[in-house]
């Protein structure tokens, strides 16, 4: 049997410059350097960024979360990271997604219409479980899509 | 040549065939130095005069330029990196040789950093350990006045705890991921080092305006920030002190300049950095000092009890006493509980004073009129130590003041940590007949969850509380004491120094006063006269 599986789910905030060529390319690194890793450690999951948070969900073996978890917590990228839900999991909820980015297609937008402030979605308000829902329900529609 | 006057019983003694110690040192390929406390030569051998053009008279500071090390500082270390003025690099063995002479032996320097790789790093972390720390440091100070660098002393918080409750499997993996987020954060020339513990430092090279502010307050972020370790989601802390070896002509240590800012940070709150000021060391004497004095206060009855009475608003009668501790000290005079309460805590004498208190005051109110009510404050630390019932019972058994003219009061501080121990002394208390109250209320953690957790007899609301006339604080003063008589609590507001003040009290549930317009603090012996005085009965 594979090591315990787990699921992680933080919030951070933006620390890149706020100029779209430069968040565009950084986010592009940090996408293709994430999918690269996490295939590597059987990782999958997801990436939110909206009004300044970041917010992710992390699953695979504990030992790969926790490692590629501490690499997340020293990049300079983000800050005032807060880890939401830290649990035992049986399924994966995102598994084909080395890391799925979400937030740039239109289905988002009405999304974060949905869940309130016109600011946009402040991920400091929800929970892991919200936000670990959130992304999951995200994934499928963009998949479906 | 006049060397053989510096050694003037050693040669004679010896059978020819054997050379005396002094041909020896003469022949010494490599240099060797006896130098005074001043930095002048006063004995160099033959190879020292060669590469060093070394000679008695000689000053270390021409020798050696940009070395700032005192000599004291330097036989601390088992070997510093010194540099001559040909730029030849030394590691330099110094040895004590009494009578404020110092022996410097001079090898050529193997590489500081190859020095580190041959085996002198720390077991767990991989980092430098406090000797390789120390001779990058004298390296760095040598190399001159054109970059200055930086000493980063920290500390982690709470690690302590973590290592307690989550073992030390993990305490050790919390040390390697803190070395690496150290690592992480300083540049390639920096050096971080482990000292043992969770003490760690960083030497910062080309520090320039600024940089050493932004290192700093990048560890104490990156150490703070969340570790998930085995599925432990763990919180810690760091303060961190700074030192600037900026006035690298000043033979400044610049480690312990670090200690001492460490010191303020933590005091003042941990999890900040504070850069190194040069009133630190005053202001750590003067502790220091005090701290002394301290120690001997007990034992030359310099403590004293004052006492300040609290009335029922309802009887308009005085129900009894708080106890208030001074200190009289000989040379400064009157020192209030506020300047020495927290180094009490600090070093642990608080546990000998509080039992002091303790028993003073049970002994003091048996000789007071009727059945006034004694208050003792307990400070957090007497929890802990454990011996807090035993003072209690003991106090009154010698005394033989009844238990229930004794309230005890305590602060929020005290049901922090370990809250369900706590509780278990205060019912223990509670048991012997003991009043057990809840100062200080409003200030702290206010957690109106305390208040459910114990069924005290009596809240006190803070002080700031009665001197805000402001709306707000009046509607906490009213919700407080109305909450606190719906749990059949007491309440006693504090601080009420005018008639103004008294009256808006009374309005808003209160059972109790105590302040200055009701009655100041007073010696023991005073206290039947000002229950004898019937202006009180006029003034409230
Ligand atoms: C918001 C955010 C999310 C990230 N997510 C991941 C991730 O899922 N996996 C990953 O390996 N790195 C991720 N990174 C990048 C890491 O912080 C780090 O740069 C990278 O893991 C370093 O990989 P390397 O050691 O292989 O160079 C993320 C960075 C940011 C700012």
């Amino acid at each position: 049997m594979a090591a315990s599986m787990y699921r992680l789910v933080y919030y951070s905030r933006n620390h890149i410059a706020h100029d779209q060529a430069l968040f565009a390319s950084n986010i592009q690194k940090i996408l293709e350097k994430s999918r690269i890793n996490n295939q590597r450690d059987e990782i999958t999951g997801a990436l939110l960024f909206n009004a300044g948070c970041f917010a992710q969900v992390l699953e695979g073996p504990l030992d790969k979360v926790e490692a590629a978890f501490e690499r997340i917590q020293q990049d300079e990228r983000h800050g005032d990271v807060s880890l939401l839900a830290l649990d035992p999991i049986s399924r994966r909820s995102f598994p084909n997604w080395a890391m799925g980015f979400i937030g740039t297609s239109d289905i988002q937008a009405k999304r974060f219409a949905g869940i309130g402030a016109s600011t946009g979605f402040d991920p400091s308000r929800l929970s892991g479980d919200e936000i670990h829902a959130l992304l999951r329900d995200l994934a499928i529609e963009e998949e479906a899509a | 040549m006049n060397v053989a006057t510096s050694f003037p019983h050693i040669t004679e003694a010896h059978s020819a065939g054997i050379p005396s110690a002094e041909q020896i040192l003469e022949s010494l390929p490599r240099s060797v130095l006896v130098v005074g406390s001043e930095g002048v030569v006063t004995y160099a051998n033959r190879a020292s005069m060669v590469s060093l053009a070394a000679v008695v008279g000689s000053e270390m500071r021409d020798l050696f330029p940009g070395c700032v090390l005192s000599l004291a500082t330097m036989t601390g270390a088992p070997s510093c990196l010194l540099i001559s003025r040909d730029g030849e690099k030394f590691d330099a063995g110094i040895a004590v040789l009494g009578a404020g002479q110092f022996l410097i032996d001079l090898r050529p320097s193997l590489d500081a950093r190859t020095a580190d790789m041959q085996g002198d790093l720390d077991e767990l972390t991989g980092l430098t350990k406090r000797n390789g720390l120390l001779k990058h440091l004298s390296s760095a100070l040598c190399s001159g006045p054109a970059s200055s660098i930086a000493v980063h002393c920290l500390d982690l918080d709470r690690f302590k705890m973590i290592n307690d409750t989550l073992g030390h499997a993990v305490g050790d993996l919390l040390l390697k991921k803190v070395a690496d987020r150290l690592t992480a954060a300083c540049h390639k020339d920096d050096i971080v080092a482990r000292l043992g513990g969770d003490e760690f430092v960083v030497l910062q090279r080309n520090v320039e305006e600024g940089t050493a502010e932004t290192l700093a307050s990048r560890i104490v972020d990156l150490i703070g920030r969340t570790y998930v370790i085995h599925g432990h989601t763990i919180n810690i802390g760091a303060s961190v002190g700074v030192a600037i070896g900026a006035n690298a002509l000043q033979d400044c240590d610049l480690l312990r300049n670090g200690d001492l800012a460490l010191y303020e940070a933590k005091k003042a709150g941990r999890g900040r950095y504070r850069m190194f000021e040069s009133g630190m060391d005053a202001l750590l004497f003067a502790r220091r000092e005090m701290e002394i004095d301290l120690r001997r206060a007990l034992a030359l009855k310099q403590f004293k009890l004052n006492y300040q009475p609290f009335i029922n608003v309802t009887t308009n009668r005085v129900d009894g006493f708080e106890a208030l501790l001074r200190w009289e000290h000989p040379v400064k005079g009157n020192i209030p509980p506020l300047s020495f309460i927290s180094l009490a805590e600090e070093n642990g004498l608080i546990v000998k004073i509080g039992e002091w208190v303790m028993r003073t005051a049970c002994i003091e109110a048996m000789s007071w009129p009727g059945e006034m009510i004694v208050a003792v404050n307990v400070s957090p630390l007497q929890f802990k130590a454990d011996t807090l019932l035993d003072t209690v019972a003991t106090a009154l058994k010698r005394s033989g003041l009844p238990a229930h003219r004794l309230e005890i009061e305590i602060t929020e501080g005290a049901l922090l940590d370990d809250t369900d121990n706590v509780i278990q002394t205060l019912n223990s208390l509670r048991a012997l007949g003991v009043k057990i109250s809840m100062d200080d209320f409003g200030t702290g953690y206010s957690s109106l969850s305390y208040l459910q957790k114990f069924p005290f007899n009596k809240i006190k609301i803070d002080r700031s509380f009665v001197a805000g006339d402001d709306a707000d604080s009046e509607a906490i003063l009213r919700s407080i004491a109305s909450l606190g008589t719906s749990l059949g609590m007491a309440i006693t507001a504090e601080g009420v120094e005018t008639a103004e003040q008294l009256a808006r009290i009374r309005g808003e549930r209160c059972t109790h006063v105590q302040g200055y317009f009701t009655g100041r603090p007073m010696g023991t012996d005073q206290i039947p006269v000002f229950l004898a005085r019937n202006d009180l009965d006029e003034r409230i």
